[in-house]
Order: structure tokens, then C-alpha cells, then sequence
């Protein structure tokens, strides 16, 4: 794992898979300016019956919950059973964020759009 | 006989202690080149550091022409400078040149924000601390090198083999020192 | 500074045989606890084989154990630079003859200390605390009172105190546990013995005592001569920076912090800036008995007219309101008028947030992580296994490569 430092916030990146790790409270630092952020946060529900692949813990290599944010359950997250964090999937992250409409000119929200863009940017064009 | 056996037992002290007072005098001496050559070393390092120093700042710092130019001539001045006494002087003029920039360094926040400055303003720093640190041991020394040879016994054997007193390394003001001493963080 | 020097000799002299006689009184009653009266000479001769083995390692490999003990690391000047350069500024200052090595402890609690059996043979230990909450000139502080320990000679006799403590600390408890647990084994023996068994409770109630007590003991006798210390490094610290706020400063800092240092035990915690072990629920302040009260210092260093031993002394009867001399006054004799530093600009103190992520640099750096920045402003940390090994930027998609 890759540590990332913009603007003096730091993220833990896999360069492999491109999944995104955020130990605990660093998810509520990104979404400081959000108007949504407490609402966000709330509707983090388990997802027990969900059929992904159970991923492990980077921290204490215990194997992680499923959890789905949003009210219609848009994004599954893994979360870390003893709560050292979150784990987001390539791409995840920008989902959960624009979820918590923040603000789009935050200097870290542009980097993870960065990071992403080309991703996204093929999936369009598959789908067209 | 005895009497004999005292006399040399006298020449033989008055030598013994003729040899230590001459030791000790060339070890205060040697002291004095080993604090010398410290100085040296830090000022050699801090005429290396200036040219990059403007290299980086070049840039940023398009309005200060001038107090660039000066570090620059104070730099070179220092450099052509030999005995002590010219040495103190215009290495005195650079610090004083440097405590200019720095100070004029607080109107640009870019700059202060750059990486690469950061780490050269950190060497300067500690090189202008070296200096002066190494500047208060230079003089302790020469104070002890001055006393020896100036007090009997010793200063007879220090006229003997031409001990000669050494100029101390001065600022014209003990606070001049503090004037580059401004921290960045 | 020769006065001092040898003051602190003597007295480093007398620890060193004050602790053989509690170690040799220790060797003697608990050998005749467990072997009987003859086993009292035994004992003192095993305790003198300990004693003068362990004097010698601590004297050849002290510094050593100690640093390993604390988890110290040994660092390259990449890791940080500005420590390097401190601690150069201060070799130069203090006129050593050579650079102590430098080591970082990666804990969270702010502290130091300086060990070594002579300045030639000497190190630093800095904890990734220190590194992340100090500015510049209170790290100079902290690193002058540490080399002025290394100057004044302190570093033998705390790393000797430390290791002889430690000892006499662990035969204690072995002999306590020993007596726990060997209980029936000793009643059996005094059973068999005819007469003579009253004289056997007597030595084993005296040994149970010392044991107790031998620790205790020991840890007063080395804290009466190292609080002294603490106060003269205090003093030659000042002076070697000219500028006493930026030790006072710091020690304000260190009495603020409310985390424990983990790696320090009983045993060496003296040898530290500050006290590393906290009361249960309270900061560390002055009501540890290690050293002196950080208050008291912090207040000295403030009431201080000049940088100088003289100025230390003054400063230090006015605080404390009695004529005690920590100087020695031929030392004070000799001094010249040390002005301070004028009012040097107030550096900026981080935020918390700021602190937490250059204490994690720190760690990092210490085990090995490569740093890297990418020209779109993206800055890569990776561990030591990347090294050697390409990875695009995640952001711009750049080729980087990891040396």
C-alpha cells in the first residue's frame, strides 16, 4: 500500500486494485464541509446477505463487514469489524462523496476525480 | 655529592617543566588552527549554499533584485577575503545581507510553501548557527592561547619560539547574530 | 567546565560503589536464606561476580542495551535533516570531539535522552514526538541539554545507574518470587537443620526486607545525584545556545504532554528530559520524584538575565528563595558577562492535525518508506518493499519510480 499526501491529508491507496483506505474519522475529514455529512453517515446499514468477496482488514487481518451507504443502498462497503476503517473499491470512494454533495472545488475531492477519471471515463464509452 | 644529586634533580624539573609549558602551548596553538579550520569549513559550506539558494528564489522573488545582487556581492566579497580580521568583516556584511532576505522572504507565501526552499533555508539556517557557534569556540580558544602567552613563565618560552598572539574572530555586535537566526515553518 | 567535570567523576564514583554494596548486601542474605549460614559468603561472591561483569558490559556495551531497550533506532540525516543539523550545531558548540550518533524512537510521547560512556562513544535518542511538536529552537534546547550530559560526563554514570538498577531490580524480584513459590522447600530445610533455626528467621526476615528495600534504595541514591544534573545540563544548555526560552520553552511542551512513553521502565526513566512515567490520571508534572519539578526549571531558565553559568545561579536562588549552589564557584569565577539572544521571532506552532501527520512521516521514515513527489503536486509514500519498483501516479498517470 501506497501512502498519498495532497495538501496535507493522506489516504492509503493499493496501486494494484486501486482501492482506496481510509482509517477511522478520515471519512468525516472529507466530508467536513458536507450539508449532508451526519445523514450519510447514519444510513452506513449492514449488509449481511450481500454475496461479495470478504476482504481483510489491512490493519488487524480480521475479515471485514459488508455495509451498504445510502438510503437505497447504492454502495457496498467493507468495513473493519473492530472499527480501524473503511474500505473503498476503485471508484467507490467518489460515489460515497457524491452522495455527501461536497463541495466540487475541495483539492481532494478533485484529486480522487482525477484518479478515477479515466475508469469512468471507459466505462461510458463501453456502455455507449 | 648530595649536593651534586640536588642540582641535577633541579635541572632535570626545570627541564621537565620547561617541556610541559612548551607542549602546552603548541597543543593551545594547534586548538586554535583545529577551531579555525571548523569556522572555515562552515563558511566554505555557506558561500556553496548561496548560488542555489538564488537559483531557487530567482523566480519567486522578481521584485527584490536588489537584495538578491547584494547577497551575491557580499557572497563574493567574502570569498577573496584572507587574513581574520578581513574575514570577520565580510563575512559580517553577508549575514547581514541574508537577514534582509529573510526577512523579505515573509511577503511570499509561494515560496515559503516550496519544498526545495524549505530544505535549503533549513542548511542556511543551521550554517549560520555553525558559524556562530563555532565563532564562540574559536574565541574561547584564542582567549586561552592569548593568556598563555602573555603570563610568566610561559610567555619567556612563547618569546623563545615565537608564539605569536591570535586575532579573535569578531562581529562588531553580539546581536548581529540573531539577524539570519529567523525560523520558517 | 573542568570542575564540574570532575565533580561529576567523584560522584559518579561513589554510585558505582554504593550500588556494589547494596548488590554485595543482597548477594549475602539472599544466598543465606537459601543456602544456609555458609551461603552468605557464597552469595557475596556470586553478587561479585555480577557486579563486576555487568559493570563492565555496561561500560563497553551500556549504551547499547539501553538504546535497545527503549526501541531507539539509528538514523540516516535523510530522515531528518533539521535534528541532524541541531545536533551538529550543538557538537560545535559544545567543542566535542565528535558528532554523538543520533537515534529516533517512534512513540507518540515527546522525549529524549543522551547516552554513552564518554563523548567520543556517545549517542542521542529523540522520540518522533519530540520531532513532531517541537520548532526549531526548542529542539535546540532539548538537543543542548542532552550534549551538555554528554559534556559534563553524565552519560556513564546514567547508563551505569541504569544498568545496575535494572539488575538489582530483577535479582529482587527473582529472590521475592522465589520466596513465594519456595516456601514449603525452606520450612523443609529449617526442619532438618538442628538449633540454629531461629538464626535462620532472622537472616530470611532481613534478606525479605532488603529485597524489598534494595530497589528503593538503589533508585533514591541515583535520583539524590541525578536531579542535580538535570538542573546543570538546564544551565549548559543555556548557555551553549545562548538563548535559554527555547529550552524552557520546550519543557513547557513536554510538562503539556499527557502520553506515556511505553518503551521506558523504572530503571531508565531517569536518564530521560522529562520523567517518561505518568501517575495514573495525571500529567506528568511536578509531582514526580525523578527529577526535578518541571515548573521549577521552566521558571529558572525564565528568570535568567544572561546566558551564563552566573546568570543560571542567580536565577536559581531566586527561585528557589535559598543560597544552594548547583555551579561549581570556581566555575562561576572564571565567566564572563553571556548575553542573551535578543526576542528571536516566535515560530509558528503546527495545529494538531499538522503535528499528527509529521509524527506519522517520522515513523515512517524511520522504517524504511521512500518518499516521492510527483510533478502534478501528489506526494507518494511507500514502504521499503517498493523500492527499486515503478508505480504510475495515481492522479496524472506518471511513470515514478522508487529509488
Amino acid at each position: 500500500m501506497l501512502v498519498l499526501e495532497l495538501e496535507k491529508v493522506e489516504t492509503d491507496f493499493c496501486p494494484n486494485c486501486k482501492g482506496i483506505w481510509l482509517d477511522k474519522g478520515e471519512l468525516e475529514l472529507f466530508l467536513e464541509d458536507s450539508k449532508d455529512k451526519d445523514e450519510l453517515i447514519k444510513s452506513f446499514s449492514s449488509a449481511k446477505g450481500i454475496r461479495e468477496k470478504k476482504i481483510k482488514c489491512p490493519i488487524c487481518n480480521s475479515k471485514m463487514d459488508k455495509i451498504f451507504v445510502g438510503k437505497d443502498h447504492d454502495i457496498v462497503l467493507d468495513e473493519c469489524k473492530y472499527g480501524h476503517g473503511l474500505w473503498f473499491d476503485k471508484g467507490e470512494i467518489l460515489e460515497v462523496i457524491k452522495l455527501g454533495s461536497v463541495n466540487k472545488n475541495n483539492k481532494i475531492i478533485q484529486l480522487f476525480q482525477d484518479m478515477y477519471k479515466n475508469e469512468i471515463n471507459i466505462n461510458t464509452t463501453e456502455e455507449k | 655529592m648530595s649536593v651534586g644529586l640536588i642540582l641535577l634533580v633541579i635541572i632535570v624539573l626545570g627541564v621537565l617543566y620547561f617541556v610541559s609549558n612548551y607542549n602546552s602551548l603548541v597543543r593551545l596553538r594547534n586548538q586554535v588552527k583545529n577551531a579555525w579550520s571548523q569556522i572555515d569549513v562552515q563558511l566554505k559550506r555557506r558561500h556553496d549554499l548561496i548560488p542555489n539558494l538564488i537559483e531557487t528564489v530567482k523566480g519567486y522573488m522578481t521584485h527584490e533584485k536588489e537584495t538578491l545582487e547584494n547577497i551575491t556581492r557580499a557572497r563574493a566579497g567574502a570569498m577573496s577575503a584572507n587574513t581574520v580580521a578581513e574575514k570577520s568583516q565580510a563575512e559580517s556584511t553577508l549575514s547581514g545581507a541574508l537577514g534582509k532576505f529573510n526577512l523579505v522572504v515573509e511577503n511570499y507565501p509561494d515560496l515559503k510553501a516550496n519544498q526545495n526552499f524549505l530544505a535549503l533555508q533549513e542548511e542556511l539556517t543551521s550554517t549560520e548557527n555553525k558559524i556562530s557557534f563555532a565563532r564562540q569556540s574559536y574565541n574561547d580558544q584564542v582567549l586561552f592561547y592569548n593568556n598563555k602567552i602573555e603570563v610568566f613563565p610561559s610567555n619567556i618560552i612563547a618569546g623563545m619560539f615565537h608564539f605569536v598572539k591570535e586575532e579573535f574572530f569578531e562581529v562588531k555586535d553580539e546581536t548581529e547574530r540573531e539577524a539570519p537566526k529567523v525560523s520558517f515553518k | 567546565m573542568w570542575e564540574i567535570i570532575r565533580l561529576n567523576k567523584r560522584k559518579s564514583f561513589l554510585l558505582f560503589i554504593a550500588m556494589g554494596i547494596i548488590l554485595l548486601l543482597l548477594g549475602y542474605f539472599v544466598g543465606a536464606t537459601f543456602l544456609g549460614e555458609d551461603g552468605g559468603p557464597f552469595g557475596v561472591f556470586i553478587a561479585l561476580i555480577i557486579w563486576s561483569v555487568l559493570s563492565i558490559i555496561s561500560y563497553f556495551s551500556g549504551h547499547k542495551i539501553l538504546l535497545s531497550i527503549s526501541g531507539a533506532k539509528e538514523v540516516t540525516p535523510d530522515v531528518h535533516p533539521q535534528l541532524f543539523n541541531v545536533v551538529e550545531e550543538m557538537t560545535i558548540a559544545a567543542n566535542l570531539p565528535k558528532m554523538p550518533k543520533i537515534y529516533i524512537i517512534n512513540e507518540e510521547a515527546p522525549n529524549a535522552f543522551a547516552t554513552g560512556r564518554n563523548p567520543e562513544n556517545s549517542a542521542v535518542a529523540v522520540t518522533a514526538g519530540m520531532l513532531a511538536q517541537m520548532n526549531r529552537d526548542e529542539l535546540q534546547g532539548v538537543i543542548a541539554h542532552e550534549i551538555s550530559h554528554i559534556v559534563n560526563r553524565d552519560v556513564l554514570f546514567m547508563t551505569f545507574a541504569g544498568i545496575m538498577l535494572g539488575s538489582i531490580v530483577i535479582i529482587s524480584e527473582i529472590f521475592l518470587k522465589g520466596m513465594w513459590f519456595g516456601g514449603s522447600s525452606l520450612n523443609r530445610y529449617r526442619d532438618r537443620s538442628s538449633g540454629g533455626g531461629g538464626g535462620q528467621i532472622i537472616i530470611m526476615v532481613v534478606s525479605l526486607i532488603l529485597a524489598i528495600l534494595a530497589p528503593i534504595l538503589a533508585q533514591l541514591l541515583y535520583f539524590a545525584i541525578s536531579r542535580k544534573r538535570e538542573y546543570l545540563a538546564d544551565a549548559n544548555g543555556a548557555r551553549l545556545t545562548r538563548y535559554p526560552e527555547g529550552l524552557a520553552s520546550a519543557l513547557e511542551k513536554l510538562s503539556q504532554n499527557s502520553y506515556e512513553l511505553r518503551s521506558a521502565n523504572k530503571a531508565t526513566a531517569g536518564m530521560y528530559i522529562v520523567n517518561p512515567l505518568k501517575e495514573k490520571g495525571r500529567k506528568l508534572s511536578d509531582l514526580t520524584s525523578t527529577h526535578p519539578p518541571i515548573s521549577e526549571r521552566i521558571r529558572i531558565l525564565r528568570n535568567m538575565a544572561g546566558a551564563g553559568f552566573n546568570d543560571y545561579q542567580k536565577a536559581y536562588a531566586k527561585v528557589k528563595n535559598k543560597n544552594e549552589t548547583v555551579i561549581p564557584p570556581s566555575e562561576l569565577k572564571k565567566e564572563t558577562y553571556i548575553p542573551i539572544l535578543s526576542e528571536i521571532e516566535k515560530a509558528t506552532s503546527h495545529g494538531k492535525k499538522e503535528q499528527q501527520r509529521k509524527l506519522g512521516d517520522i515513523v515512517m521514515k524511520t522504517n524504511g518508506y521512500s518518499f516521492l513527489t510527483c510533478d502534478c503536486g501528489l506526494k507518494l509514500k511507500a514502504p521499503a518493499d517498493f523500492n527499486g519498483k515503478e508505480v504510475s501516479c495515481p492522479r496524472c498517470g506518471k511513470r515514478l519510480k522508487f529509488e
